[in-house]
């Protein structure tokens, strides 16, 4: 009884969780304005995503074609569907550096048991074998309390070493790319929209309204923002760590059957630094790496913008090293906005 | 626990100074080989794999096979060791061109022979070793670009998605590629060169994009058949691969079979199997003093729809 339950507590539709709020307004026109750079302030990393459009979109004029934008944002389905997992596990207070190398593995056995049992039978396999891997980082972490950083970068080279074991080095490959229904996750269009796109978008509402509106969110941002206060406010802590993991992996496992029916095969090694991208799409999200804040629709926005940016520095013709170096200052540019944003001015009021 | 380990430790020594032992005292050919990583792609496992079964198949022949895991550090022990146990001749795989060198250079002041496979290592490395064997990149990127001018009828414009920069047969391919394409087709004119990292999705995403951005494409040109087939997959999903000759390198079976479709023009024929029996060749020959090219190249045909019968399909 004297353990208040923390869903009890929640404000039905707070947009942020993470507690950004309390602007004190005078007068209307005071305040009118107060709202507005609040607003600002709260989404400045959306205000940078639309100041790159338009600056990509000045440069190039096939930028914005619909095909370019449809293309761009399928081709960060995958990495995007993975950033939705691993948002739920930072904002939880930990990290998953596994997810690079699970989906080589994942994407892998989907592609090698297609030919073996089927599409349908290998997906499943595939879900679950996954989900597998993920309860490992779970028990590790959430249960054993051991540091995130440590079990998953051990993760990331062990899961490596399970793939090549599996594939015995070989790439698999699907046969007859052309005929089955497989290919309707990668290659495929749901109404006129493409499936990979389909899927970010419903993982990405499901996720986000999961996190924002049910005690099950709560938990996470209670146990990710003071696990200490989280575990006395009756939170069962490794029971809510474990199923973040279990989340990120669920969503790795969705990636991989995006990849492995967008390429109709696999390399063993595919998923080799997709971690970092992941993990830069969800810090230029605005998710603090500290756990406890964080929203899933800006991780979106993140990877959009990572995504973009790659796209639109091809656009306009830059060598791939340029493009590297352009990608960090966008990077920098982007998160300075964003803090900036957030404290009024761009550097910091305490030298 | 300290009695045991001790009594490990000289049981292993035993073991190790008896195998030496036997090694030393029959007539036979002691070569040790340290590898890249072995299993990190099907060339590479396909690689050891040969390079163990013609070692089998050579009576004269002992062989040490190690692998390095893509780990300088370890390689550079590995070769230690090699010296060490005084084999007569040491292939290397070099994780890295220029690291290596020093180790190299270490077994060449032992009087040991030391044959590079594969990538060769940096310049400063050469008066090291006895001799190289492997494909010649330059060349492969040279029978893309006949293929490709042929392909085109000496004139059109295509796209380049190269390999992982900074890899030796990266810079090789593209090279050859480019040096051979500007003397043989001037017609034909690359627009845009982008790195594929020898990943089938990357190169896909590069092709998605090189899609938008020009209307017309005429030709791909990829460093591997992996990264060709990714292009090939983008281009059918923009409806535009029929107006696109694709050409590759290193050809691999999905090529191969892309081939057999009639949607991939040609490749470069690298057979792991000719790679590994052509180092093992070439160490034995330095073995006995038999007159070794410096640069010994194993051949890597052009592989088209038209000849493609001649060939096995890779089993890679």
């Amino acid at each position: 009884m004297a353990q208040t339950r923390l869903e009890s507590a929640r404000m039905p539709g707070a947009e942020d969780p993470a507690g950004r709020r309390g602007e004190k307004g005078g007068g209307m026109a005071g305040k009118r304005l107060k709202a507005v750079t609040g607003v600002l302030a709260r989404q400045g990393i959306l205000v940078a995503f639309a100041l790159f459009l338009i600056g990509f979109a000045l440069g190039s004029d096939r930028f914005l074609s619909a095909d370019n934008i449809f293309s761009v944002i399928r081709a960060s389905a995958i990495i995007g569907v993975m950033a939705l997992g691993v948002t739920v596990v930072v904002i939880g207070g930990n990290l998953d550096l596994s997810v690079g190398s699970m989906l080589s593995f994942s994407t892998v056995l989907v592609v090698d048991l297609h030919d073996k049992i089927g599409p349908g039978p290998a997906i499943l396999v595939t879900v679950l074998a996954t989900l597998c891997l993920g309860a490992v980082n779970g028990v590790l972490v959430g249960v054993a309390r051991l540091n995130s950083l440590i079990v998953t970068l051990g993760m990331l080279s062990a899961i490596q070493g399970l793939t090549l074991i599996y594939s015995g080095g070989k790439n698999v490959d699907i046969a007859n790319p052309d005929g089955t229904w497989f290919s309707l996750f990668g290659r495929g269009y749901i109404a006129d929209i493409p499936t990979p796109i389909v899927i970010f978008g419903l993982a990405a509402i499901v996720l986000h309204v999961a996190m924002a509106y049910t005690p099950f969110g709560r938990r996470i941002y209670a146990t990710g923002g003071n696990p200490t206060a989280a575990v006395f406010s009756g939170i069962r802590r490794s029971r809510v760590v474990f199923s973040t993991y279990l989340i990120s992996a669920f969503t790795v496992a969705i990636a991989a059957v995006i990849l492995g029916s967008r390429v109709m095969g696999s390399q063993n090694n595919v998923g080799q630094g997709y971690e970092l991208q992941v993990l830069a799409g969800v810090i230029l999200g605005g998710t603090s790496l500290l756990g406890g804040s964080g929203t899933i629709w800006k991780t979106v926005i993140g990877v959009l913008i990572l995504g973009f940016i790659q796209n639109g520095l091809l656009l306009l013709g830059f060598q791939y090293y340029v493009q590297w170096l352009v990608t960090w200052v966008v990077i920098i540019l982007a998160v300075w906005l964003d803090i900036a944003a957030k404290r009024g001015r761009l550097l910091s009021p305490i030298a | 626990m300290d009695n045991r380990l001790k009594a490990l430790i000289a049981g292993s020594t035993a073991m190790a100074a008896v195998a030496l032992a036997g090694g030393a005292s029959a007539d036979q050919m002691k070569i040790g080989i340290t590898q890249n990583n072995v299993g990190v792609d099907s060339y590479q496992t396909t690689y050891e794999k040969a390079f163990i079964a013609a070692a089998k198949a050579n009576p004269n022949v002992d062989v040490v096979v190690l692998d390095a895991g893509g780990d300088v550090a370890r390689q550079i022990a590995q070769i230690q060791d090699l010296i060490q146990q005084k084999v007569q001749a040491i292939i290397i795989w070099p994780t890295n061109g220029k690291a290596v060198v020093p180790a190299v250079k270490k077994a060449h002041d032992a009087g040991i022979p030391v044959v590079i496979t594969n990538s060769n290592i940096a310049k400063q490395g050469m008066p090291f070793i006895s001799a190289f064997s492997g494909p010649n990149n330059i060349e492969q990127g040279k029978e893309a670009a006949d293929m490709m001018c042929k392909a085109l009828n000496d004139k059109g414009q295509i796209v380049q998605i190269s390999g992982k920069p900074g890899y030796t047969t990266a810079i090789e391919r593209e090279k050859g590629f480019e040096d051979q394409l500007s003397a043989k087709c001037p017609g034909v004119k690359i627009l845009d060169t982008q790195p594929g990292d020898w990943n089938r999705e990357k190169s896909q995403r590069v092709m998605e994009d090189f899609l938008v951005k020009y209307p017309k494409i005429d030709g791909v040109y990829a460093a591997d058949d992996n990264m060709g087939v990714g292009a090939l997959n983008a281009a059918k999903a923009a409806g535009r691969a029929k107006d696109i000759k694709f050409v590759g390198a290193t050809n691999f079976a999905v090529g191969y079979e892309a081939m057999k479709k009639g949607e991939y023009y040609g490749s470069v024929y690298q057979s792991p199997v000719d790679d590994a029996e052509n180092a093992l060749k070439t160490a034995i020959e330095v073995i006995e003093g038999k007159k070794v090219p410096k640069m010994n190249y194993f051949k890597t045909p052009e592989i088209t729809q038209a000849n493609m019968d001649k060939f096995k399909k890779p089993v890679f």
